[in-house]
């Protein structure tokens, strides 16, 4: 019984600004957790300090810099077992990582992509941000040329990994280092940008924890 | 039975999956739930996991190839079958072997055929028609125990056991060989082969020794191999060490690295340039430098009294404002001074204004916006046109305009209390002037020792352009205005006004 509740229960953790390295250790842990039983479904949330990550599909060419220059401009970089090209990580942006048993929501990854984008969709639309899908392109967009919120999971059997990034407060020119996903053309914008304030970040993160939780929970 | 493995369906919606990369070569062996393959689809990346234990017989479909769902990635034998077992692939993926089947429509062989034949007859049974099922073929029943043997279940290199003892007895590096036994096994003659190489190899010259591979793969990646212990035979290097010692020079170096730094900082674009600018300067320019002492009392009496003066009609002027003064005339006596050396024209240019830089920084920026059309101005207009420069630059409201076409600049670190100094020309300037701190210092007059408020100016001249002569004279000038200095405040100097 308590091994059933426990695994339909989902938790959400704050984890404030989190190192990538530990963040990704801490996510192993609770996925292998997650993936015995032993610990119910969580959700991180939670911000990087500036970091440049890449995804296994990620070409040649999208960073316009090495990984010295990159470290001597002050960002950490690393390579992940997640979809999708390179991103950028840092202050100012929510990051989440859903760690979920998805044979609990349907087996289905293309669901599972679908619901994270709808549930942040939700969440923008509370601030008055009309945030689309893009066909062909995960994450969350306002038009075919400016990008909102990054996706990329990983899986292992049905056992989640990484997850998403919604650019809120960040300084969008720490991006300039690299072409987002591999895009060209494709501009990052954030809530503060698209809205022309500052917005509470922590208010922010409620909000999207509520969407979440309608998604998964 | 060998187990074939397809792209998965990981959503109601996925058609095709790409195959990032492989994580296992054929060969390897597998464990239940070791990760074999990465897959992907959209922005969602698996990790594809063995589900029985076995070893890779074959890789179908290669890394970065886009496959529809269900197509045939990989084959694995499972534990205790032999490799003949192993059906090359889905027929669609080699439709080949029809041509090359002559026994497609013979009974399916025999386990003794399936271990005598070479591989094309008992590949012949997955003929192109033949359904999926055609594949499972039934695995030689008195399979050739050996081979099977061969495979390490914990991922080793494949060897026969004799032959595996043998290289732990002459401490050899089975990762060097190349097995020429059945299914690539290494077998005791390829380890007599190796060790006759060994012998006959030479030492080397500083008395390393090492592997012939570890040589190699040393020279290739530009690794010393001095001071690094080997474990191979004679206590020679292997590529097992090498590569222990790459792995742990890398994490040394990370560790390092986290040591050595705090942070690092974000280069401005205004950084980013004045480095190429400086360093292409340092690297075309050939630089020489001369200095003068000059004596600034009579500068000062001038500035004061044109100060006192003016009253409150004008700006303050200030010696940097009469060193801009002083320069300009020098400049316009001097044309050649300013000037440039064009390396594509292989020529020497006059620049046709007279644009003073005067380096600035603000908030550790140095940047050098340029009072323009220097010549025929009073002080009082040099004066104004600096102090709004240096009060945009101060305020970040620089334009682009703002810094561009100097033809001459002056630094100035007075204020700081340098003695003297040299300045890096900046391209594509011929001379930049560096001036130190006003200060009292004893200077001999007429064979007397007095006390005197003195500065050093240090002129940095590209002697593509200049020569020590002309370049003294310049500064000679510079001098001569500066300790004779009413010429520098009088209005009506030069053209007209």
């Amino acid at each position: 019984m308590d091994t059933a509740s426990a695994a339909n229960a989902l938790e959400f953790r704050r984890l404030g600004r989190v190192p990538y390295a530990q963040a990704l250790e801490l996510q192993e842990e609770l996925r292998a957790r997650v993936g015995q039983g032993e610990s119910p479904e969580t959700i991180l949330l939670l911000e990087h300090p500036d970091v440049i990550t890449y995804g296994r599909s990620a070409k040649d060419g999208n960073t316009k810099q090495s990984d010295t220059d990159l470290r001597r401009l002050g960002y950490d970089v690393f390579r992940v077992n997640r979809g999708g090209d390179v991103t950028w990580h840092g202050p100012g942006q929510l990051v989440g990582y859903p760690l979920l048993d998805l044979a609990r929501h349907g087996a289905d990854v293309h669901l599972y992509l679908r619901a994270l984008e709808g549930a942040l969709i939700g969440a923008l639309a509370g601030f008055g941000i009309d945030a689309h899908r893009r066909e062909g392109y995960a994450g969350v967009w306002l038009d075919e040329r400016r990008k909102i919120a990054s996706i990329g999971v990983g899986l292992r059997r049905w056992l989640t990994l990484h997850g998403f990034a919604l650019n809120v407060n960040c300084d969008l020119a720490r991006f300039d280092v690299i072409v987002p996903c591999g895009l060209d053309g494709v501009r990052m914008v954030s809530m503060a940008s698209v809205l022309g304030r500052e917005l509470d970040f922590a208010h922010v993160t409620d909000c999207v924890e509520d969407a979440l939780r309608k998604a998964f929970g | 039975m060998p187990k074939q493995i397809r792209m998965p369906k990981l959503s109601d919606t996925m058609e095709e999956g790409r195959l990032i990369a492989w994580r296992k070569r054929v060969g390897d062996s597998v464990k239940r739930g070791e990760v074999i393959a990465e897959i992907e689809t959209d922005k969602a990346d698996m990790e594809f996991e063995a589900y029985t234990e076995g070893v890779v017989a074959q890789i179908v479909v290669e890394a970065g190839a886009t496959v529809p769902v269900g197509t045939l990635i990989a084959v694995l034998r499972l534990p205790g079958e032999s490799e003949d077992a192993v059906v090359s692939a889905e027929p669609a993926a080699q439709p080949q072997a029809a041509s090359t089947a002559p026994a497609a429509k013979a009974p399916a062989p025999t386990a003794a055929a399936a271990v005598k034949t070479a591989a094309p007859a008992p590949r012949a049974a997955a003929a192109p028609s033949a359904p999926p099922a055609a594949l499972h073929m039934p695995a030689p029943v008195a399979g050739p125990r050996v081979q099977a043997s061969l495979v390490e279940d914990d991922g080793r290199l494949r060897a026969t056991p004799r032959a595996r003892r043998l290289a732990e007895e002459k401490s050899i590096d089975l990762g060097e060989l190349t097995g020429t036994g059945p299914g690539g096994a290494i077998v005791v003659a390829d380890l007599e082969t190796y060790l006759a190489e060994l012998t006959a190899q030479e030492p080397e010259a500083d008395g390393t020794r090492a592997t012939p591979l570890a040589l190699r793969m040393a020279s290739e990646a530009g690794t010393d191999l001095e001071g690094l212990k080997g474990s191979g035979p004679g206590g020679r290097i292997t590529k097992s060490d090498l590569l222990a010692h790459w792995k742990r020079e890398k994490s040394v170096g990370k560790e390092r690295e986290a040591v050595l730094f705090r942070g690092a900082l974000q280069l401005s674009q205004k950084r980013k340039a004045l480095i190429r600018n400086m360093v292409r300067s340092k690297a075309e320019a050939p630089h020489f430098y001369v200095e003068m002492d000059v004596s600034t009392d009579a500068l000062r009496e001038v500035r004061d009294q044109a100060n006192r003066d003016a009253g409150d009609k004008r700006v303050r002027l200030t010696y940097t404002h009469l060193m801009i003064k002083a320069c300009a005339l020098a400049l316009e006596k001097f044309p050649s001074v300013n000037a440039t050396f064009r390396s594509e024209e292989n020529d020497i240019a006059m620049f046709d204004a007279i644009n003073i830089g005067l380096a600035v920084d603000v908030q550790d920026e140095l940047v050098a916006p340029t009072v323009k059309d220097c010549q025929g101005k009073s002080v009082w207009q040099l004066a104004e046109e600096a102090n709004s420069l240096i009060q945009r630059a101060r305020m970040r409201k620089l334009q682009p305009g703002d810094y561009a076409d100097g033809t001459f600049t002056i630094s100035n670190l007075g204020m700081f209390g340098v003695d003297r100094f040299y300045a890096i020309i900046t391209p594509p300037q011929s001379s930049i002037l560096a001036v130190s701190a006003i200060a009292e210092r004893p200077v001999v007059r007429s064979g007397r020792m007095e006390i005197g408020t003195m500065t050093t100016l240090g002129l940095s001249v590209d002697h593509r352009v200049l020569d020590g002569v002309r370049a003294a004279q310049f500064l000679a000038e510079i001098k001569r205005l500066l300790e004779a200095p009413r010429e520098l405040v009088q209005d009506g100097h030069g053209f007209g006004s």
